[in-house]
């Protein structure tokens, strides 16, 4: 499984990795977590209002912090 | 800094320039954000970034295209999604309202709050920072906007 975390670096985006890394422990799930914080590969998907959460090249969630419960919920869907 | 190639960049006064030959600004700043204060030009248009999705295609793709936020940030992300649908004319204008408001060049609003933090920065002479956007860390902080 692959997560990717699109975000310019913000807060926002940060804690919406923080949460990712939070909600693989609490499941005991394994993944790549990518963080992108370039503008230029940002661009490349598109991407206007951030923090995005990919999963496996879908997105998830995008423009707000996706939190711990709902993470859980895509890993183990 | 941010480094990108995906879209030609240009500075406020450059802008200028353009809007005078009939290129058209987009705006992508916030409702609230625009009623603050906004670009005095005559062919402008208000897409926040949290419509810009469901909107762009209000956005005539015969024109040349100029998009513009706070200080840079949302623009850039706003010119590289119009790019990446095939809009063959689209800049960005790098630092946005702040350097626009800056450089003195024609606004409507109360403009004092960004005055106030004004460092004087020129336009194109180097600087070593620009005031960040609050929402947004991806602002460009180039040391020349020309």
């Amino acid at each position: 499984m692959e997560i990717k975390v699109l975000g310019t670096g913000c807060s926002k985006c940060k804690t919406t990795y923080n949460n990712v890394i939070e909600a693989l422990k609490e499941t005991g799930l394994k993944a790549n977590v990518v963080k992108i914080e370039d503008i230029e590969e940002m661009m490349k998907y598109n991407v206007l209002t951030t923090p995005v959460l990919m999963i496996d090249d879908e997105v998830k969630v995008k423009g707000r912090i996706a939190d711990i419960k709902e993470i859980k919920e895509f890993l183990t869907a | 800094m941010v480094t990108q190639t995906l879209v030609k960049e240009i500075c406020p006064t450059t802008t200028q320039g353009r809007v005078r030959d009939g290129a058209l600004v987009v705006d992508v700043r916030e409702k609230d954000e625009v009623a603050q204060f906004a670009y005095d030009v005559p062919n402008i248009i208000n897409i926040p970034l949290s419509e810009f999705e469901d909107r762009f295609t209000e956005i005539p793709s015969d024109k040349e295209v100029i998009m513009v936020c706070k200080s840079g940030g949302r623009s850039l992300r706003a010119a590289g999604f119009l790019v990446n649908h095939g809009y063959p004319n689209v800049v960005n204008m790098q630092h946005g309202i702040i350097r626009w408001i800056q450089k003195n060049f024609p606004t409507i609003g109360d403009t004092s709050s960004i005055l106030s933090i004004s460092t004087n920065e020129s336009c194109c002479v180097t600087n070593t920072s620009t005031t960040p956007e609050s929402d947004s860390n991806n602002d460009s902080n180039s040391n020349s906007c020309c």
